[in-house]
């Protein structure tokens, strides 16, 4: 007992106890969870049975009656769409400001930390705010638009199905930008400066610079932000909640905002369950994507 | 062109995207000093003509906001104080080795950072459920938080203690400290900066965390204010103004912190998010 004490105090029991608590912790209340998900994607589960431990075991019934509700698929393009979408436009934007603060004048760092405002911000608060501004018949972003000649009427964003889901893609690609050109500047920040001047020297233009350099220098990063944003975007709930509802009639809404509704609308956990093993899997990959791009990194 | 002149022409420009950026923030704060009928002007207007001051006021007693915030102010303490205390000590191993076992620790808190709250939310509601910790909702809402944001925690401060010399702990210990005396010391006390902006960040994240509270605090008077704001959008509802004042009392804080602290914010989160 007394030797268990002192390697606690003073040798290799140190180590292990710092290390050893956190992981049961995260065992506990991440592990556990994640294996009890997928026990109950094979169970029926609902209201009554929720508090036991013995649940009808249905095998692979949940999967199949999934599979076989009208609204899956449309549910499932949407979240590629929503993916797709807020990535492109995050990345993009992302870039294109990285490069432009690159420049480097006085004020650049201090401005380009205060664009990191838009993800400090809790999601339902950003969310409430593209809720009214991208509002019907008195939106702002309606008003920017019909001044600027291109449209003519009004856009119901948040109750025209066609537009819905792109609501919430403006909202999250404005929520993302930030990160993405942080992250980016940073990556720039690591491009050696002599490649330039060499190109500079063999008469290399701006635009050779950027697809010979710039571009091929931050494959790695690039790789990582891209994964990132695809666990980002996965992750995004609060903004389905605050603007759209995951409505009209489905039509913004998307895998993961559904499991939740499945789950704690329609209490019908066993289902929600089955959502969750498929999209964690799919998270899953990205982050084993994310991990390979970072990986010299990681070890340091 | 010269330097100068360059340099005042990138600022202007600069200076305008910002301005474009940050519209959204700058419509909240306008739209909450609005009164009812100037809000559904058309043309919008983009200066208050007379500020509603009392807005804030009515807001903040009609909505009950003092629970809210409280709440939300428990809440994200009781995360980031489980956290900084299990994670930190982590983190310090998981940087002052490197080793197989260390590269599959990494692995582990990478896949765990990257899960979904809202996937995550059905299977941690049904088992807190059976072993009755939905008693204590708020209790509840933070081990779900602290399991969340804990690898995230871990990594950003990691990579503060890699900055931190080994061979300072390495005299520590020649000179007699245990490793209990050398870490509390010496590495806690040189790390301090970095561990203090991690765990800000995560206050953060917690203070307006969403999908946990809204599923297992059943109970309004222990709802924190992102639940409450949830609640008081309707979906038909026409009080912008109101919203949008309870929205800038929540949101006020937080973004005096950030603007306070941004340089190190930014350079903490940079450090760990990509390495």
């Amino acid at each position: 007992m007394r030797r268990i004490f002192a390697s606690v105090r003073d040798g290799r029991g140190f180590d292990i106890v710092l290390v050893g608590v956190p992981f049961a912790f995260l065992f506990a209340l991440a592990g556990l969870p994640l294996i009890y998900n997928i026990l109950m994607s094979f169970q029926e589960v609902d209201m009554f049975s929720l508090g036991s431990f013995i649940r009808p075991f249905v095998g692979i019934d949940n999967y199949v009656a999934l599979f076989k509700q009208p609204e899956t698929w449309p549910i499932l393009t949407n979240t590629l769409i929503f993916v797709v979408g807020s990535i492109g436009g995050q990345f993009l934007i992302g870039f294109g400001l990285a490069l432009f603060f690159w420049t480097n004048f006085p004020g650049a760092s201090w401005l380009r930390g205060l664009f990191l405002v838009s993800w400090v911000m809790p999601g339902l608060v950003v969310g409430a705010i593209w809720n009214w501004i991208l509002s019907g018949d008195f939106g702002v972003l309606n008003f920017f638009l019909r001044e600027s000649g291109l449209i003519t009427a009004n856009i119901f964003w948040r109750s025209d199905p066609s537009f819905s889901l792109w609501a919430v893609v403006i909202a999250n690609v404005w929520l993302g930008t930030s990160f993405n050109m942080i992250l980016l500047s940073v990556g720039l920040s690591d491009i050696p400066g002599d490649l330039y001047e060499a190109a500079d020297m063999d008469g290399a233009n701006a635009w050779q610079r950027f697809w010979t350099i710039t571009l091929p220098m931050m494959r790695s990063t690039i790789g990582a932000i891209i994964a990132l944003g695809l666990i980002f975007t996965l992750q995004q709930f609060d903004l389905f909640a605050a603007i759209t509802d995951g409505g009209p009639n489905n039509s913004s809404n998307v895998a993961q905002y559904w499991a939740w509704d499945l789950s704690f609308r329609q209490y019908d956990f066993g289902r929600g369950a089955t959502i969750s093993v498929i999209m964690t899997v799919f998270v899953m990959f990205a982050a084993a994507v994310y991990v390979r791009s970072t990986r010299h990194e990681v070890r340091g | 062109m010269s330097e100068t002149a360059r340099n005042r022409l990138m600022l202007a420009i600069a200076l305008i995207m910002a301005a474009i950026y940050l519209f959204p923030l700058y419509w909240m704060y306008v739209t909450s000093l609005k009164s009812g009928s100037e809000m559904f002007a058309n043309p919008p207007s983009f200066w208050p003509s007379s500020a509603q001051w009392q807005t804030f006021a009515f807001v903040w007693e009609s909505r009950n906001m003092s629970r809210y915030l409280w709440n939300s102010t428990v809440i994200a303490f009781g995360s980031v104080a489980l956290i900084a205390v299990l994670g930190t000590g982590c983190a310090y191993v998981l940087a002052r080795y490197r080793n197989v076992w260390v590269d599959v620790g990494l692995f582990l808190i990478l896949m765990l950072q990257v899960l979904p709250a809202s996937l995550m939310v059905t299977p941690i509601f049904v088992g807190f459920t059976q072993v009755g910790l939905l008693d204590y909702p708020r209790l509840a809402v933070i081990l779900a938080i602290a399991a969340k944001s804990m690898p995230f925690f871990m990594v950003l401060v990691r990579a503060t203690f890699m900055a931190v010399p080994m061979e300072l702990e390495e005299a520590a210990l020649v000179d007699g400290n245990s490793r209990v005396g050398a870490f509390f010391n010496i590495v806690l006390p040189l790390a301090r900066n970095g561990i203090l902006v991690s765990a800000i960040l995560i206050f953060m994240q917690a203070f307006g965390e969403f999908v946990y509270s809204k599923s297992m605090i059943q109970d309004v008077s222990l709802q924190p204010a992102s639940v409450g704001l949830n609640s008081f959008m309707g979906p038909n509802t026409s009080e912008w103004n109101n919203i949008m004042a309870y929205a800038t009392m929540y949101v006020t804080p937080i973004l005096a912190i950030f603007v306070l602290l941004q340089r190190r914010i930014v350079s903490g989160l940079t450090s760990g998010a990509l390495k």
